[in-house]
C-alpha cells in the first residue's frame, strides 16, 4: 500500500519537528486566545446595538461561529504542546499514544467543517447587516416618539444615546428627521393653530416639522444650537441651512454605525485567517508525529529510520477496507443472534 | 534584649531569602501598576484642567509616579542581595551596603505611607478648584470668537453630556449669565431690546439652558427655552418637571468622579505599602541573621535575627548618645584648633 506524503524522520528531525511543533501550538494558543476576545467584543457592541438591528438580521452567527473556532484551535493548541512536549519523554508519551488519534480526527473534523461554515457565512452576511441597520434605524426613528407604549418606551432614550455617542443625525442625515413625527401626540396641544393646521395638511395625520432632537447638535458649532424651523434660510440670524455649517451632525447613524460593525468584522476576520493557518500546520505537524513515532513501536529515543505519513494507504484502499470491514460485520448477525451484535462494534477499523 | 528575636538554621535563612525574592519581584510589579496608576490619574486631570482653571494641584499623582520608579529600582536591588545571599561569597560584597540600604528603606515606606494619605485627603481643594474653574468656563461659553477662549462651549457641552450634569450647582446657574454670543443675537427684535435694557449690566439673561443639559431619558422633546414659564409648554409645570434635564451640578459630578478615582488609588497604594513593611522587616532578619552567621567557615551554624539590637528605649538613647558624641568630637576639634592657634599668635 502507498503512503500518504511520506516524510523520512529519524532522530534529529523528529526533535526538531516536536521543538517546532511546541512552538507553533503556544502561537496558536495566543491566536486563538486573540479571536476569542476579538468575537468576544465584537458580539458584545451587536448586543449594545440590538435595538437598531432588525431582529431579521442573521449578523450575530458570524462572531459566534468565530467563538467555536477560536474555542477548537486553543484546545488543538493546548494538545499539540502536550502531546510535542511528551514526545521528547519517553515516560510521559504512553498516555499521549491512545488519545491522540481520536483528538486529530475531532480536531481536524470541528476545524474544516467550521470553516466552511465560517467560509460561507462570510459571504452571505454583510449585506444582511446593511439592511438590518437600515430597517432597525428607520423602526427606532418611528418608535422615538412612543414613550408610552410598551415594548418601545426605550426607544427614544436609545437613539438619543447613540447620536449622542456616534456623533451621528437621523439614518442618512438631519432630514430624516422630517419625515416622521418623533414629537409625541401627547405634548401637542390641540389648541394651537400651527399644530392643528400642520396635522391637516398632512395625508396620515402626522405632525410633521423641520426641526431635530437635541442630540443631533454638534458641540463644535460656535453658536447655540439651532433645532427648529432648519428649513427657512432665513429664520436664524447669520444662518444658512444650505451653506455647510457645525450645527448638527453631518453624518449619518447608518453610515456610521456600518463602518464602525465593519471594521470590527474584518479584524474578526483576519484574526480567523491567522487562527485557522495555524491549526493546519498544527494538525499536519501532530500527524506526521504521531505516525512516525507509531512507525518505532512508541519507543521514543528509537534511532532506526521511521516515515511519517499523513494517511497509512491510498484513500481508495482505505475506504475500500473500511467498507469491506463493516460489510463482513454485518452479515452474520440474523444466525448468531443478539449477543453477537456487540463484537461488530468492537471490530470497526481503528484508522 | 533584641527586640523580636527569632532562630535561624540554614535552612530557614535560605527560606527567608528565597520568599523575599519572590516578595520583592511582586513589589516590582506593584511599583509598576502604582506608576501607572499615577500616570492615569495625571491624564484625567490634564484631561479636564480647562474647567479648573489649570490651577489644580498635581501633587498627588506626581508623587504616585515617582513613588512607583523608586519601589521598582529599590525591589530590584532587593531581589538581587536575596538572590545572593544564599551564597555567602557572593553576599559578602553587598555586606557593607545593607544597613545604608535597609535606612533607606524605612525611609521610603514613610514616605510611601505620606502618598497614601494625601490621596485620600486632598479632596477638599479639589472642590474649591473645580468650583472656580467651572464658574469661569461657564462665563467664557460664548467667547467663541476670541482666541484662546473659543474652545470653552466645546468643552463645556461634552463634559456635560459625558458626566450627565448641568451647570455648576445645577441648571439654574445658566440663568444668571449671558451664554448666548451677542453675535448671534438679533437687536432689531423688540423682545431682545426690552431684555438687555431692563438688565444693570446690559446682559442678554434668559431662563434657558444650553442643549447639552438635556436627558436622553425624559419622555417628552426636551425643553431648553422659557423653562420657568408654564404656559409657553403644553402639559408643563416645572416645579415638578424632573427628567427634562441633569439636576445634578457639574461640581459634585467632577468632584464624586476623582474621589472615586483617588480613594481605589489610596487603597492600593495602602496594600503595596503593607507589602513593602513586610518586606523591609524580612530584609533585617535576614541582615541581622546573616550578621550573626559567627563561623563564616561553616554556613551551616545557627544565627539569630532580630529587628533592633537593644529594646526601643535603650536603641534611642544610644542614637542620642552618637548624636552628641558627634556634637562634641566637633567641639573638641574646634578647641584643639583654637589651643593651636593661640600659642602660635602668643
Amino acid at each position: 500500500m502507498a503512503l500518504v506524503l511520506p516524510l523520512a524522520l529519524p532522530l534529529q528531525p523528529r526533535i526538531r519537528l516536536a521543538q517546532g511543533l511546541w512552538l507553533l501550538s503556544w502561537l496558536l494558543a495566543v491566536a486563538s486566545s486573540l479571536t476569542l476576545l476579538c468575537s468576544g467584543h465584537l458580539l458584545v457592541q451587536l448586543w449594545h446595538l440590538g435595538t437598531f438591528l432588525a431582529p431579521s438580521c442573521q449578523f450575530t452567527a458570524l462572531p459566534q461561529v468565530a467563538l467555536a473556532v477560536g474555542a477548537v484551535a486553543l484546545g488543538t493548541g493546548l494538545v499539540g504542546a502536550g502531546a510535542s512536549r511528551a514526545s521528547l519523554d519517553a515516560a510521559q508519551y504512553p498516555p499521549w499514544r491512545r488519545v491522540l488519534g481520536p483528538l486529530l480526527v475531532a480536531g481536524t473534523a470541528g476545524g474544516g467543517g467550521l470553516l466552511v461554515l465560517a467560509l460561507g457565512l462570510a459571504l452571505a452576511l454583510p449585506g444582511s447587516l446593511d439592511t438590518g441597520l437600515e430597517e432597525g434605524l428607520g423602526a427606532a426613528m418611528a418608535h422615538y416618539k412612543d414613550t408610552e407604549v410598551p415594548g418601545h418606551c426605550h426607544a427614544k432614550q436609545l437613539l438619543d444615546e447613540l447620536q449622542l455617542r456616534h456623533h451621528c443625525c437621523g439614518r442618512h442625515g438631519y432630514k430624516d428627521w422630517f419625515g416622521v413625527q418623533w414629537v409625541s401626540s401627547r405634548y401637542l396641544d390641540p389648541g394651537d393653530q400651527d399644530v392643528v393646521d400642520r396635522i391637516q395638511s398632512n395625508v396620515e395625520g402626522l405632525y410633521l416639522i423641520d426641526g431635530v432632537p437635541f442630540s443631533c447638535c454638534n458641540p463644535h458649532s460656535p453658536r447655540p444650537c439651532l433645532q427648529s424651523r432648519l428649513s427657512e434660510p432665513h429664520a436664524h440670524l447669520l444662518f444658512d441651512p444650505r451653506q455647510p455649517n457645525l450645527n448638527l451632525w453631518a453624518q449619518g447613524c447608518h453610515g456610521v454605525l456600518l463602518g464602525h460593525l465593519q471594521e470590527l468584522a474584518s479584524t474578526l476576520g483576519s484574526m480567523l485567517v491567522v487562527t485557522i493557518l495555524l491549526q493546519t500546520l498544527v494538525l499536519l505537524g501532530l500527524r506526521y508525529l504521531q505516525t512516525a513515532l507509531e512507525g518505532l513501536g512508541g519507543v521514543i529515543n528509537g534511532e532506526g529510520e521511521t516515515q511519517g505519513y499523513l494517511l497509512p494507504g491510498g484513500l481508495r484502499d482505505m475506504l475500500k477496507t473500511a467498507w469491506l470491514q463493516g460489510g463482513v460485520d454485518h452479515r452474520p448477525a440474523p444466525e448468531e443472534g443478539p449477543p453477537e451484535e456487540a463484537s461488530p462494534k468492537e471490530g470497526l477499523p481503528e484508522a | 534584649m533584641a527586640l523580636l528575636q527569632v532562630k535561624f538554621d540554614q535552612k530557614k535563612r535560605v527560606k527567608l531569602a528565597q520568599g523575599l525574592w519572590l516578595l520583592n519581584w511582586l513589589s516590582v510589579l506593584a511599583g509598576i501598576i502604582i506608576f501607572g496608576l499615577g500616570l492615569f490619574l495625571k491624564i484625567e486631570l490634564r484631561k479636564r484642567s480647562d474647567v479648573m482653571n489649570n490651577a489644580e494641584s498635581h501633587l498627588v499623582p506626581n508623587s504616585l509616579i515617582a513613588m512607583g520608579m523608586l519601589a521598582c529600582v529599590f525591589h530590584f536591588l532587593a531581589g538581587k542581595i536575596c538572590y545572593d545571599a544564599v551564597d555567602p561569597a557572593k553576599y559578602a560584597k553587598w555586606k557593607p551596603w545593607l544597613k545604608p540600604y535597609l535606612a533607606v528603606c524605612v525611609l521610603f515606606n514613610t514616605v510611601l505611607f505620606l502618598v497614601t494619605l494625601c490621596c485620600f485627603l486632598l479632596r477638599g481643594s479639589l472642590e474649591s478648584t473645580l468650583a472656580h474653574g467651572l464658574k469661569n468656563g461657564m462665563k467664557y461659553y460664548r467667547d467663541t470668537d476670541t482666541p484662546g477662549r473659543c474652545f470653552m462651549k466645546k468643552t463645556i457641552d461634552m463634559l456635560q453630556i459625558e458626566f450627565k450634569c448641568c451647570g455648576n450647582n445645577g441648571f439654574r446657574d445658566w440663568f444668571e449669565i449671558q451664554w448666548i454670543s451677542n453675535r448671534y443675537l438679533d437687536f432689531s427684535s423688540k423682545e431682545v431690546k426690552d431684555r438687555i435694557k431692563s438688565n444693570v449690566d446690559g446682559r442678554y439673561l434668559v431662563d434657558s439652558v444650553p442643549f447639552s443639559c438635556c436627558n436622553p431619558s425624559s419622555p417628552r422633546p426636551c425643553i431648553q427655552y422659557q423653562l420657568t414659564n408654564n404656559s409657553a409648554h403644553y402639559s408643563y409645570d416645572h416645579q415638578t418637571e424632573e427628567l427634562n434635564l441633569w439636576l445634578r451640578g457639574c461640581r459634585a459630578a467632577l468632584l464624586s468622579y476623582y474621589s472615586s478615582l483617588m480613594n481605589s488609588m489610596g487603597a492600593t497604594t495602602l496594600l503595596v505599602w503593607l507589602c513593602e513593611v513586610t518586606i523591609t522587616i524580612g530584609l533585617r532578619y535576614l541582615h541581622t541573621a546573616l550578621e550573626g552567621v559567627s563561623n563564616p567557615e561553616d554556613p551551616e551554624c545557627e544565627s539569630e535575627g532580630w529587628l533592633l539590637e537593644k529594646s526601643v528605649p535603650e536603641t534611642w538613647k544610644a542614637f542620642l548618645e552618637s548624636l552628641k558624641k558627634l556634637g562634641k568630637s566637633n567641639q573638641v576639634e574646634a578647641e584643639g584648633a583654637d589651643a593651636g592657634q593661640a600659642p602660635e599668635a602668643g
